[in-house]
């Protein structure tokens, strides 16, 4: 029996998250602290990694001006990480290979969604989604003990869903050209991405799952080994290519 | 319902045949945002056979919803309806008096289209790929469906 049910909207990291929380044994009171909590926390994501903010931590380290051993321990492990899912990925997604620097964007996203479900986890929520303008992270399914039924959008019918997936727990995160159109480049190259038209990573990890989805843009079919690695065996990708409304998935 | 094994048995699926099974229903238990009031709507005319059979297939037409006055200013949804499914959204009132607002609407409009997808589907609880709107688009979508007879 649900004790207490939530939903929360969070204005940051230039979008609009949305918080949906339930728990058996936490009350209202006890998950808005949680939520509270999660709200400082993502704002102070904002004030370390926004590349939009020329004071933020990420700006001063891009421009030289302080060294990685000074930055938040935050920031420090988003690099390791970052230099993780390069290395996973084959050099498709390369954070240091952008104009200006090293951009973790595409990365902590996913990584901050589930550092806000671990913040909820611990005031007592149970049924958690976390969904930062299209990319999600999740945590112990439905209240009635099914798994969350995400639907994917259509790359440019906003209104249509092309593709369910069903999730109890983990991350699910798109790429393409949605609404920012395509910022995505191909790191060998320089060049705007050109190898799928959208592509959607789901698995255990939020910030994995974001790097390789903007990754899997930029490969395309050519990409499609990666998730046959034996460090990605808990992930897969559902991806649309550039031509041919076809969809495909490597395993 | 497991409408994503329709394409999921194999590699490759055409896009095309994925797009036809939208899901159709309106489902009364969608978990949707905020506060709902649900609005019985006005019938226009006494329900004569047709137009009860016309009913089952769902409404038609262009619906308004209410003006919702928001922080950044007032919203209002217009939604067109074939069959009993949305198929066009549009937001003929928000504000953008100020980039900043201009930001923040170009983030909502498509999320509140996501929201009008969860509202047709009640087997969706979240929608991926997609960007994110505030409550007042919700709200004037919800007042829009109520008018349509949707909610």
């Amino acid at each position: 029996m649900v004790r207490a049910r939530l939903q929360a909207e969070i204005e940051t990291w230039g979008t609009i998250l949305f918080i949906d929380v339930a728990s058996t044994t936490a009350g209202e009171d006890e998950l808005n602290t949680g939520i509270d909590e999660c709200r400082k926390y993502f704002y102070f994501v904002d004030e370390v990694f926004s590349t939009y903010k020329p004071e933020s931590e990420v700006s001063r380290l891009r421009a030289g001006k302080i060294k990685l051993e000074e930055c938040h321990p935050d920031l420090q492990e988003v690099w390791a990480l970052c230099e993780y899912a390069r290395e996973v990925s084959d050099g498709y997604f390369d954070p240091w290979c952008v104009v200006g620097g090293f951009d973790p964007s595409g990365y902590v996203k996913g990584w901050a969604a589930d550092k806000g479900i671990a913040i909820l986890k611990k005031h007592g929520a149970e049924n958690i989604q976390i969904n930062c303008a299209g990319d999600l992270s999740l945590a112990g399914g439905l209240e009635n003990g099914l798994p969350w039924n995400i639907g994917i959008r259509h790359p440019e019918e906003a209104h249509t869903v092309v593709k369910i997936f069903d999730i109890m727990d983990g991350a699910i995160a798109t790429s393409g050209t949605y609404e920012r159109g395509s910022h995505i480049r191909d790191p060998h190259t320089g060049l705007i991405a050109l190898g799928a038209r959208s592509a959607t990573v789901y698995g255990p990890d939020g910030g994995l799952a974001d790097a390789l989805a903007t990754a899997m843009v930029v490969a395309g079919r050519d990409g499609a080994y990666l998730f046959m690695k034996p460090e990605l065996e808990a992930y897969n990708c559902w991806v649309i290519d550039r031509h041919g409304d076809v969809a495909w998935s490597p395993k | 319902m497991k409408r994503a094994l329709l394409i999921a048995g194999g590699t490759v699926g055409g896009l095309g045949a994925v797009l036809s099974i939208t899901p159709p229903q309106f489902g009364s238990s969608s978990t949707v945002a905020g506060g709902i009031q649900k609005t019985t709507p006005t019938p226009t005319a006494a329900p004569t056979p047709a137009a009860a059979k016309a009913a089952a297939s769902g409404p038609s037409g262009t619906f308004m919803g209410d003006s919702i006055n928001t922080q950044f200013g007032p919203v209002q949804i217009q939604i067109t309806i074939s069959g009993g499914k949305i198929t066009h959204v549009a937001v003929p009132v928000y504000p953008n008096s100020s980039g900043r607002d201009q930001q923040i609407n170009s983030q909502a409009v498509p999320w509140l289209i996501q929201e009008a997808m969860k509202a047709q589907s009640s087997n969706i609880q979240g929608v991926g790929g997609a960007s994110y709107t505030s409550q007042g688009f919700y709200d004037s979508l919800v007042s829009a469906l109520a008018k349509a007879g949707m909610k």
